[in-house]
């Protein structure tokens, strides 16, 4: 679904992702690349095909959206190197025409000199007349600015008759903060509190709705 | 009596003017003569000087240095005790033989002297025997080891610490073939089984000796004036402390049992706020206290300067507080066994009374009181359920051994499968384990970092010191929340409180914790920092924990119980519920032992069915998800489900079809096994099971308060592990056994399907409701609820949406 924020398009994918048409950019927060392994390196047998899921989920969005930039909104990598990063070199190679950005999150430990190495850029934050795009939400955001972030792994529970429940993964807005869900297969769900949102979207398997 | 075998304990019972027990010369008689064995006694007899002056006559035949006796015993208490009670024996008759403790309690620097030179004796617990274990060169320390003693062994057996003792038993057998094992139980249903447990595939001689010494137990119900008709957990037992306060005066000391630690808060604050002048003489005691106040508990018990202490299973075990006179129960026990052993806290001495004093904390619990009465004239005493087949503690001990001194594979399982848990275990699974400790997993991956244990030379072992320090801050079973500490902001520990309920407080607000009522002022490293508060307010920590079952035995007697209502002659808890029973008439009906009750009502919640099986929390949690599955074979659905002891509820948005599914055979118990797989499958119960699997086979933590170990980034969920597991590695053995643990511990198969036999059999009335019945009411305001769905999840997220849009 397409909506608008401070006068500029959006599309919420239901692939838990934003997509900003007029700079084709695409935006994606918390994948956690390499955390199998780098739990397996710590003698911890999280099996490492689970993690393949993200990599099959970046290729097809990819290829669906073709934007032209990617920011990635921190905890890309889930810890120090590992044996997953050529994983990842392999889908930067595919995607040459894709400017890549890191905004770099608390899990984000490997050296930036490893991502200039194969173009993808690192920055704490990226700022425009309108946007300020950040990892985890920021303090004094600029009158008339809006922080788009992720880190927070935000989820709703949707209740019903037979007080039965369900929690999903959501795009959270709160006055000047849009929280992205996070993208990746091997991470969990923090419950929000709905009242205090000004905006709800449901992710939901084929679509996003507003709540 | 001819006691010129034993001269140690001829001299010392000469010496302290006592006649040993039959029981005790007949242990020291089997003990002299090399065999190993259970001793069932009830406490207060001398039941630990009946294994101990054996132990020490050994000795003198051929003294040899270093350690000679382990002493195991599940709680730190009870350690100090058996600790007091032989240390007195080798002071009073100037012996040689030293004596040392080791568990969580003791210093560093305790623990560096142990090492240079152990005692003779050492008492422990199962967690510091395999930290033990974990140690360089344990070989050298245990080589002269002629003696381990389980005490408290009907305790540990039904709990993954036992399967911990069994394990560690088959690798000190292996270190000394002669070694003698000796267990000390008191009475439970399965005491045979429990010998072969504890003595493994060993071979040598062995023996049960038993007493035929019986401990009197009184039994009293206190019992409300006015009986509340519509009853509900927790609210009754507050509104009874003004009968409990004359109990406390008139008696030299009072221990008070309740069976969560929030309740033991609540318990404590509400007496010292009625009757101030409890200050000082009144404490309360459970295990998130600190060790130094738990300490002090205990030692201001000894010495008879307390005149009651709020307690929760922390004080059950055989620790002898003579002072102590009476015992209060608050709320049900849940089990005949857990009755009599806390009732013996009281009258220690041999051929006291026991006085026990049940307070109900909802009426309907007072049925309990009588049910509790008649179990234990019969003796009629659960059995302990030994748990088979831990590869969770398997993987543990594994990697403990690997930390120390290394292992070879076909030695191990050689001597593992000698134990009771495992002997079933075959080479293929055993060699599933070690793949799982050297490769992470059966999934052979090409490119992989995985680093744990590594096999040189054949020998298994841990290279890594970060992996090795890890797992040793990681050893045991008993898997609890991440708990962080709580200290005052000027120095001084006072406990440690679960990080979910901290983390719900903000700095500023207040809390009871240890009987006190304090103030947050921050949280940092997994430390808060607090201060007294003069405030009256505050929260109160709820802990999981009041989740016991009911046991078979007890919930067998409340239905005879139930029965006796409106016979002539009938117990004073019956007849007191009267106005109850009258009003669960008129609103509904009070199902006789031939009749099984169904109750239907509609709310704005949406449509429930209650069931009335009375067969304990877990049978009901058990038979509820197998009845929602076959009703949601008629159309799918989605049900919230609660149980308490008496019954459950099955609750939905649709309208449940419950007499066609009675039609259909609701109740059929000749396959079963099918529809408890699929039920079991669909249900969240085997996803909670492996919380505790996770953990203690080391893929989950929670960080380790007051440790400087970085953990951040290897933390995760035992659900995001389940769920991989589940997609990626189906046949991975610690999901399994999740399964397994529901089939046999959640489910109790066994008793379920004996359940649906008699259900079978009986006459089954079903009562449309316009009001709640008072049956009903407790189940409805239960707040644990179990989920159960067949429908398509999207399904389900369209009917909330659409009935949100609607409101």
């Amino acid at each position: 679904m397409t909506i608008d924020i401070s006068g500029v398009a959006f599309t919420l994918l239901f692939q838990k992702a934003l997509y900003k048409p007029d700079e084709e950019l695409l935006i994606i927060a918390d994948v956690h690349l390499g955390k199998a392994s780098h739990f397996r390196k710590n003698g911890i047998s999280l099996p490492s095909s689970a993690q393949q899921g993200d990599y099959d989920n970046l290729r097809s969005l990819f290829d669906l959206v073709q934007p032209k930039k990617v920011y990635f909104l921190g905890d890309l990598f889930h810890s120090s190197l590992n044996d997953d990063w050529h994983n990842f070199c392999d889908l930067v190679a595919a995607y040459k025409h894709i400017q890549f950005t890191l905004v770099r999150g608390n899990h984000d430990l490997i050296n930036g000199s490893k991502f200039h190495d194969i173009c993808v850029a690192v920055v704490d934050t990226i700022e425009d007349e309108l946007f300020i795009y950040s990892h985890e939400p920021l303090n004094n955001v600029a009158a008339g600015k809006v922080n788009v972030v992720g880190h927070i792994h935000p989820g709703v529970v949707l209740s019903g008759m037979g007080r039965q429940s369900v929690k999903l993964p959501c795009f959270y807005m709160q006055e000047q903060l849009m929280i992205l869900p996070a993208f990746g297969v091997l991470t969990g769900l923090y419950s929000m509190d709905q009242n205090k949102a000004s905006h709800v979207y449901l992710v939901l398997s084929d679509s996003v709705r507003r709540l | 009596m001819d006691l010129s075998k034993h001269p140690i304990a001829e001299q010392w019972f000469k010496q302290s003017d006592w006649q040993p027990y039959d029981f005790q010369v007949n242990t020291w008689d089997a003990i002299g003569k090399g065999y190993s064995g259970l001793l069932n006694a009830p406490t207060g007899f001398g039941k630990t000087y009946a294994i101990w002056f054996g132990v020490l006559q050994q000795y003198y035949k051929k003294q040899k240095p270093g350690i000679h006796c382990l002493w195991i015993t599940p709680l730190r208490a009870l350690s100090k005790e058996i600790y007091m009670a032989t240390e007195r024996v080798s002071d009073g008759l100037g012996l040689s033989y030293t004596i040392g403790l080791r568990s969580g309690d003791t210093s560093l620097k305790e623990r560096t002297q142990q090492k240079k030179k152990m005692p003779n004796g050492l008492i422990t617990t199962p967690e510091s025997v395999h930290l033990l274990l974990a140690a360089k060169g344990y070989n050298d320390t245990f080589k002269n080891l002629q003696f381990v003693i389980i005490d408290e062994w009907h305790e540990l057996m039904g709990t993954k610490r036992g399967v911990q003792i069994e394990l560690a038993l088959s690798r000190l057998k292996a270190i000394n073939p002669e070694l003698k094992i000796w267990g000390i139980s008191a009475t439970i249903g399965n005491l045979e089984e429990a010998e072969e447990v504890l003595l493994g595939g060993y071979g040598g001689k062995r023996t049960m000796i038993r007493t035929n010494l019986k401990k009197r137990i009184e039994i009293e119900t206190i019992i409300p004036e006015v009986i509340e008709k519509y009853p509900w957990g927790g609210h009754l037992g507050i509104k009874l402390m003004e009968e409990v306060l004359p109990i406390i005066h008139k008696s030299n000391s009072t221990l008070l049992f309740t069976n969560t630690r929030s309740q033991c808060e609540i318990w404590y604050q509400r007496l010292l706020e009625r009757e101030p002048d409890l200050a000082g003489a009144m404490a309360l005691h459970h295990s998130a206290l600190s060790d130094e106040t738990r300490l002090w508990v205990e030692n201001a018990l000894h010495e008879g300067i307390l005149k009651a202490v709020v307690c929760t299973s922390s004080l059950d075990l055989g620790v002898d507080f003579r002072p102590v006179d009476t015992v209060i129960q608050i709320g049900s026990p849940k089990g005949v066994a857990r009755f009599m052993q806390r009732a013996g806290r009281s009258g220690h001495q041999p051929g006291a009374i026991s006085k026990i004093y049940f307070l109900p904390t909802h009426s309907l619990e007072i049925i309990e009181g009588s049910a509790l009465r008649h179990a234990v004239t019969h003796s009629e005493i659960e059995q302990r359920v030994p748990y088979i087949r831990s590869f969770d503690v398997l993987i543990q001990y594994l990697v403990t051994l690997a930390v120390s001194d290394g292992f070879r594979a076909n030695e191990t399982y050689e001597e593992v499968i000698k134990t009771h848990c495992f002997n079933s275990v075959t080479r293929e699974e055993f060699n599933w384990c070690l793949l799982f400790i050297t490769d992470g997993g059966s999934m052979l991956e090409a490119y992989d970092e995985f680093h744990k244990v590594v096999i040189e030379n054949g020998l298994y072992v841990v290279t890594s010191k970060r992996v090795a320090m890890r797992h040793r801050l990681g050893i045991g079973t008993i898997v609890s929340d991440a708990m962080i500490q709580v200290t005052y902001v000027g120095g001084g520990r006072i406990g440690s409180i679960e990080e979910w309920f901290i983390s719900r407080l903000s700095p500023g607000d207040s809390f009871w914790f240890t009987g006190k009522n304090l103030e947050l002022i921050r949280i940092k490293d997994m430390t808060a920092y607090v201060k007294r508060s003069a405030g009256n307010k505050g929260a109160f920590p709820s802990w999981q924990g009041g989740r016991m079952p009911l046991s078979s035995q007890l919930s067998s007697t409340i239905r005879m119980k139930l029965d006796e209502y409106g016979k002539k002659k009938t117990d004073i808890e019956i007849s007191s519920l009267s106005q109850l029973f009258e009003e669960q008439k008129m609103r509904s009906h009070l199902p006789h032992n031939d009749e099984l009750l169904i109750e239907k009502i509609k709310t704005r919640d949406g449509y429930h069915v209650f069931f009335y099986p009375f067969e304990g929390r877990n049978v009901h949690e058990g038979m509820a998800s197998l009845f929602a599955y076959r009703i949601s074979q008629i159309k799918p659905m989605t049900f919230s489900i609660a149980m308490n002891d008496y019954g459950f509820e099955l609750l939905s948005d649709q309208e449940i079809p419950v007499e066609e599914a009675l039609g259909n055979a609701l109740f059929d118990s000749s396959n079963i096994s099918a529809d408890i797989y699929a039920s079991v499958n669909i249900s969240e119960m085997a996803k909670r099971k492996f919380r505790d699997i996770a953990t203690i086979a080391g893929l989950v933590f929670n960080g380790y308060p007051g440790k400087a170990v970085k953990t951040r980034h290897v933390q995760a969920n035992s659900q995001l592990f389940f769920g991989v597991f589940t997609d990626f590695d189906p046949n991975n053995l610690l999901l399994q056994q999740a399964y397994d643990e529901v089939m046999t511990f959640q489910m109790e198969q066994v008793r379920m399907m004996q359940a649906l036999q008699r259900m079978e059999t009986q006459h089954v009335i079903i009562k449309d409701l316009e009001k709640f019945s008072p049956f009903c009411f407790p189940i409805l305001t239960e707040r644990f609820r179990e989920k159960f769905t067949n429908e398509k999840f999207e399904d389900r997220v369209k009917k909330m949406l659409e009935q949100l849009d609607r409101a």
